[in-house]
């Protein structure tokens, strides 16, 4: 009953794992980003996600806005719905032990999903926009995931370019590797934070919007994306934004690799068991240190 | 909120819906008796509150009708219904609530296969007859109860139509896919015996994990082994995913049906064109020429204002069914009724009823449907289909 795997279908699962892995990364790279800075794991996260999935459905439902274009608005939405959170909540427990800041935020993902289902109701919703592939050779290319894929690298270079290259985001960085020694040198650390949850909310709102094209919108869907992005930052090296970038698009192989040659019920306990060696082989990930 | 009013009412153990009464004064008969009381839970709040309600709705139509008729034995009939929440937990205190203080003269199932297969065993305890309308799962007829019966086709059946359809055309080749939970499993488990009794050859069977929103490499699997049909165990999310993600993998059979999902107007909503051709299977829907039906639907909407679902026709016949079986028995004695209702075989506006000796439903029909031009058709069983499946289904690309 079981089915000869050839080569052309391996092709086309690494094509869907990258494309995957792509947003992965991007999504993962926000966590990463308000950990590196804070040490606090957002599990609020994935429900910011799910929150520029629906910006980018009402703007659609609503006005007919491209769905891509839509990610101009949703991410300085979510941007600013971050500083909101940095600013009233998550300030208080940026250095108190790290279990205040997981139950604040896990409080705050309830409370965000709870919202949502009572705004929006629990009802599926989605953005029939793109749909179907570019057939080339043996390869399917689903328009959708490509656009995405496409739109992911685009942000996440840009991240990376600003991190890099700017003021700002060196002044990230240098918080990130030591809070104290920014301080010293005169680096508003407040402000910093502030910033670096809201950029990591505004990389979430970017991975609903382009998801929102994808698959079906529900207040639960941001949930499973928090998981993931944990698991992408804890691959790479936590801390490590590069890092992010290989974490994600690893993830994408493995789920989609183990689905083929195995089945899928197994791809996270694959994923996970990849983790859990990657932390006995190089607890700091795959990357080390910290940029 | 009307729902949190609702949930303090059925906190507090007040009937949430007493209804049947009869106020127009019917000549009553001299010597008149107290009504039949029927108590059943239902979830009138929680997870399963909207298919529960229309449950409860079919409950209140039945009611009506027969006290319209003159009632049962000569009784008028009420119904005492309380919400369960949705918790197996809270409707088995409820049940034994109704039967020993309450002491309703008879029960009727709640809502779902988790919340019967709970309260059968408080049933089956004081020897009360229940006929449990929502309760698809086979396992729970299948544990030696005397008193419970079955209405809707069980789980395994769902996709029968379909491959009863794809033999005819000579199909040979199906893949069946499912979520790994009971419902889809069992619905899998019948799909591939249904296979290959029609001999059919089952080219690929797997199941994925519930909450799965990535089907690449699973579809990838299915179009190399490139069967005829694709079959699937779904409930609703999975199933709009896949049939999305099949278009972009350029997945073409020449059939692909779902179980649960492909059927309900959300569907359609969701996926758009997209949805043309996919075959979805039902109990019951409103367009079928059953018995009955056309009273049903005009007392439905006229007390309800809106659409009945199969929730509300399945508990608007097991509640008529279980009627019957007391005017046959001439008693509302557990044995008596349950003996009619071994034997019955009738035709309700809900399809068949026939059941086995352990209360198992043998006779109802799922019925295979196909989004046609955004609208359901009826294609399968050929005696109430009204119109024809769109056949083959054309590559994702001629579409």
């Amino acid at each position: 009953m079981g089915v000869l795997i050839t080569p052309a279908m391996v092709g086309q699962v690494v094509i869907s794992g990258l494309l995957a892995g792509s947003i992965y990364a991007m999504v993962a790279l926000g966590l990463g980003l308000i950990f590196g800075v804070m040490r606090v794991l957002n599990v609020a996260h994935g429900p910011l996600m799910m929150l520029g999935a629906y910006t980018t459905f009402w703007l659609f439902q609503r006005f007919g806005l491209n769905p891509y274009l839509s990610i101009l608005l949703s991410m300085p939405l979510l941007f600013l719905v971050g500083l909101a959170l940095q600013r009233f909540l998550v300030r208080r427990v940026v250095d108190a032990p790290e279990l205040s800041s997981l139950l604040l935020t896990f409080g705050v993902s309830i409370a965000l999903v709870n919202v949502a289902q009572l705004a929006f109701t629990s009802d599926l919703r989605s953005v029939e926009y793109l749909t179907g592939s570019f057939l080339v050779g043996p390869f399917a290319l689903s328009k959708p995931r490509l656009a995405a894929c496409a739109f992911a690298i685009v942000i996440t270079v840009a991240s990376f370019v600003f991190l890099r290259a700017t003021r700002l985001g060196k002044a990230i960085r240098a918080v990130s590797q030591s809070r104290e020694v920014a301080q010293v040198c005169g680096i508003d650390v407040q402000r910093i934070h502030l910033l670096a949850f809201g950029l990591g909310s505004a990389l979430a709102a970017a991975g609903g919007s382009l998801v929102a094209v994808m698959v079906a919108i529900q207040p639960e869907m941001g949930q499973v994306y928090t998981f993931k992005s944990f698991l992408v930052i804890v691959l790479g090296g936590a801390g490590n934004y590069p890092g992010a970038l290989l974490g994600g698009l690893l993830l994408g192989l493995v789920e989609q690799l183990s689905s083929l040659f195995l089945t899928a019920q197994v791809n996270e306990a694959v994923a996970y068991v990849l983790l859990v060696l990657v932390l006995l082989i190089r607890p700091t990930g795959l990357l080390k240190g910290r940029v | 909120m009307a729902m949190t009013s609702l949930k303090r009412l059925g906190k507090g153990l007040v009937p949430v819906a007493v209804a049947g009464v009869v106020l127009a004064a019917l000549p009553v008969p001299a010597g008149a008796q107290t009504p039949i009381k029927i108590g059943a839970s239902m979830s009138v709040t929680g997870t399963y509150a909207k298919p529960g309600s229309y449950q409860k709705e079919g409950y209140d139509v039945c009611i009506d009708e027969l006290n319209a008729k003159g009632g049962l034995l000569g009784r008028k009939v009420e119904l005492v219904i309380y919400d369960d929440q949705s918790q197996p937990a809270t409707a088995v205190k409820l049940y034994e609530k109704l039967i020993t203080e309450d002491k309703v003269d008879a029960v009727m199932g709640p809502y779902s296969s988790a919340v019967s297969e709970a309260v059968a065993n408080v049933t089956e305890k004081y020897k009360k007859v229940m006929v449990a309308p929502l309760a698809a799962t086979t396992s729970i007829f299948k544990k030696g109860r005397k008193y419970i019966f079955m209405i809707i086709t069980p789980a395994e059946n769902y996709l029968d139509g379909l491959i009863d359809m794809a033999a005819k055309r000579g199909l040979k080749t199906v893949a069946i896919i499912n979520e790994d939970t009971l419902f889809p499993k069992a619905s899998a488990a019948g799909t591939a015996e249904a296979a290959k009794k029609h001999g059919m050859q089952v080219v690929l069977q797997e199941a994925y994990p519930k909450g799965n929103t990535d089907f690449s490499a699973l579809l990838v699997k299915i179009k190399a082994a490139n069967p005829d049909v694709v079959a699937a165990g779904t409930y609703f999310d999975d199933a709009v995913a896949i049939t999305r993600q099949m278009k972009e993998l350029n997945v073409n059979p020449k059939m692909f049906g779902l179980t649960v999902g492909g059927d309900i107007p959300e569907f359609y909503d969701l996926l758009k064109q997209n949805a043309e051709y996919v075959y979805g299977s039902t109990q019951w829907d409103e367009s079928l020429p059953y018995p009955g039906q056309k009273e049903f639907l005009a007392a439905y909407k006229k007390k309800f204002k809106h659409e009945p679902s199969y929730h509300s026709a399945a508990g608007y016949a097991g509640c008529l069914l279980y009627a019957e079986a007391v005017k046959k028995a001439g008693s509302l004695d557990a044995d008596k009724v349950r003996e009619q209702l071994l034997k019955m075989e009738s035709k309700t506006a809900f399809g068949d009823y026939k059941v086995e000796a352990d209360g198992f439903q043998v006779a109802h029909k799922m019925v295979m449907l196909q989004w046609q031009d955004g609208k359901r058709v009826i294609v399968w069983p050929d005696d109430l289909s009204n119109g024809k499946p769109r056949y083959p289904t054309p590559e994702w690309g001629k579409r």
